[in-house]
């Protein structure tokens, strides 16, 4: 048996209470492995989701060549570096995925 | 913190969103053993203080809604459950989920967690069928651009 992260999907249900997703531009900070990424990606128009730690994208792109979704980006970067090379008024939606602590 | 959300402002279409989680502020998170909807038992975790961290995420989103930069539309309380079979399985969890945090816990505050773990292990061990819930009170909040 391996560990089990939300079953219930409360965290889910709560973003979408809060958040249309469907159609939309999603910049995810602070994806981690995609755990939360892959639970919602379906909805959304494409997903850009970084993290500053290789490991984690690593795991997260594991899992993205095991289930193909082209919806999503993983990417291996800071913020401050994302946004130092991006353009202004890119994305629809930025989420701030237990990363602003 | 702030910075971080003035860049997201600028990375954001008007109209745009920001989603924003973090543990929620004054609740810790805990640990049950539970089975069948009964929990056998249930502690804070002490190795786990997410105060401060939530009292600077809180304040940084508080002054970009002060600032005008974006408004704050609605919040909600939500807890994530991480279940697992064993102590093991749980920190094996955390040797790869948490490798990112080389912070070293204060020396008072890792033994009050191992006595902690010790306990609820000692629940589990007699308790068939039982899992280990390690529960995180967390917070979700919607802001839209403002300006």
């Amino acid at each position: 048996m391996s560990v089990r992260i939300d079953p219930e999907g409360n965290e889910t249900d709560a973003l979408f209470d809060l958040l249309e997703v469907e159609g939309r531009e999603v910049l995810e900070i602070g994806c981690g492995d995609g755990r939360l990424t892959r639970r919602y990606a379906d909805r959304a128009a494409h997903v850009t989701a970084i993290d500053p730690f290789a490991d984690a994208i690593a795991r997260a792109n594991t899992w993205l060549s095991e289930a193909p979704n082209e919806r999503i980006e993983f990417r291996h970067v800071a913020f401050a570096d994302l946004a130092a090379a991006s353009e202004a008024d890119v994305f629809d939606v930025a989420l701030l995925s237990w990363s602003l602590c | 913190m702030v910075h971080a959300l003035e860049e997201i402002h600028r990375l954001t279409r008007p109209a745009g969103t920001l989603i924003e989680i973090h543990p929620a502020a004054l609740e810790f998170p805990f640990v049950e053993v539970r089975s069948n909807g009964e929990s056998f038992f249930s502690e804070d975790d002490p190795g786990f203080d997410y105060a401060e961290d939530s009292r600077l995420a809180e304040a940084a989103v508080a002054t970009v809604v002060g600032r005008g930069i974006f408004v704050l539309e609605e919040s909600r309380r939500f807890e994530l459950r991480t279940y697992a079979s064993s102590l093991q399985e749980l920190r094996d969890h955390w040797a790869v989920a948490d490798a990112y945090d080389p912070d070293e816990k204060e020396e008072t505050l890792a033994r009050r967690q191992e006595e902690m773990y010790a306990r609820a292990h000692e629940v589990l061990g007699r308790s068939p069928g039982a899992e280990l819930v390690f529960v995180e009170p967390a917070t979700m909040s919607r802001l839209t651009l403002a300006g």
